[in-house]
């Protein structure tokens, strides 16, 4: 529906969009990046199942 | 105390894997390509251990306990005979006190950073507009920034490097391979695994392809890297832990830490910010230590590996967050004695 109506009409007045982030969503991301600074961008990440793999 | 954390908080902490990915994975396969050479060893053609270096290894990271409990003196005092395991961290402080490790771990891809460890060609340069290590618990002599120090870790690591194994992995940065190279370590090659490599699009296996080093989990630091590094490679039966505090001692405000002023910003209230900072109570001692996310991952991520653990593992950093029902903790002194 928003495809079909997109460009149909002008809106007397300006459309903002409701921020949709909740707070929750803002602390995580945030601490993400709290995290990553603590870290100076120099960690390798992980996958925990295995200790090594080589090939098969 | 505490001793657990909120589950928000947790669950913030389980998803920074991801960030990761996103942070690094050109760099991991690029560096993977930039470090294929003709005539590399990797960690398939390390030479058989025997005797007492077989039977025992220590692992030595760069926390602060190593410095506060005397780790390396201790093992040199006590003539250590088991395979000694430093992360890149912490070889210039063993070799300082002449205590030449067998094996030395690096893998972080960081571009400037790292190769400091291994004294750094390029230190001026390099450390510009850089406050990473002093903002480190580390030896001081490296918060210092001294360009007189870093030519005298220079001249140190090139004296003992033939004497060492560097387990370097694909993802270290050139400039760290140059001097690895220059300096003459006997250097063998990994990969870290950093998905599932069973996955068909893994990048694990996108880097296995470009050179088909073994590939080893990291835990997301080296210092865990070097614990795996002993017991899935190399089989010890019993490790010992040092300097892995991955926790801050109480004593330490939280305006020191390094996420204070960016988890600042989300507390109304002063008596909000304890939530952030998990207490841990350790088990030797009964000492309080609190945590952050980054170290909080670390120790996560330890704790998911130590299950599938083949060797009888001791923390021996007398300090810190490191514990669980399994895994052990005991005094250094205790461990040198039962090996």
């Amino acid at each position: 529906m928003t495809d079909l109506l997109k460009g149909n009409f002008s809106t007397q007045k300006k459309v903002v969009l409701e921020n949709s982030e909740t707070p929750e969503d803002n602390l995580e991301s945030k601490l993400k990046k709290a995290a990553l600074n603590s870290i100076g961008g120099s960690m390798v990440y992980v996958e925990r199942t295995d200790m090594t793999w080589d090939g098969e | 105390m505490q001793n657990t954390v909120t589950e928000k908080f947790s669950d913030v902490v389980s998803k920074i894997t991801d960030i990761g990915k996103a942070w690094h994975s050109d760099d991991i396969v690029n560096n993977a390509y930039a470090n294929l050479a003709s005539e590399q060893k990797n960690l398939k053609q390390l030479p058989p251990i025997t005797g007492k270096k077989a039977k025992s290894a220590i692992v030595i990271s760069a926390g602060p306990s190593l410095h506060k409990f005397k780790v390396i003196h201790k093992l040199k005092e006590q003539n250590y005979q088991g395979s000694i395991i430093a992360v890149d961290g912490s070889l210039v402080k063993c070799l300082k006190q002449g205590l030449v490790p067998d094996y030395v771990l690096t893998l972080d891809p960081h571009p400037t950073r790292i190769v400091r460890w291994f004294g750094d060609d390029n230190f001026e340069e390099n450390t510009k507009h850089d406050d990473y290590f002093s903002r480190q618990d580390l030896d001081v002599d490296f918060r210092n920034n001294s360009i007189r120090e870093n030519q005298a870790n220079i001249e140190l690591v090139n004296k003992y490097a033939n004497q060492i194994k560097l387990i370097i992995c694909s993802s270290a940065p050139t400039n760290v391979t140059t001097r690895a190279l220059a300096a003459g370590f006997d250097m063998y090659w990994w990969n870290p695994i950093v998905d599932k490599p069973q996955d068909p699009n893994s990048l694990t296996r996108k880097i296995y392809q470009i050179n088909n080093y073994p590939c080893m989990n990291t835990g997301g630091t080296v210092g865990t890297a070097a614990w795996v590094f002993a017991d899935a490679i190399l089989g010890m039966k019993q490790i010992g832990i040092t300097g892995m505090d991955l926790g801050y001692h109480t004593e330490t405000p939280y305006h020191m830490t390094q996420t204070y002023y960016e988890l600042h910003e989300f507390i109304e209230d002063e008596s909000e910010l304890a939530g952030l900072f998990p207490q841990f109570t350790f088990p030797l001692t009964g000492e309080t230590f609190y945590t952050d996310p980054t170290y909080y991952w670390y120790r996560k991520n330890f704790l998911d590996l130590f299950t599938l653990s083949q060797s009888k593992t001791y923390n021996c950093s007398e300090a810190g967050t490191l514990f669980s029902e399994k895994l052990n903790c005991c005094t250094l002194d205790d461990f040198l004695a039962r090996t």
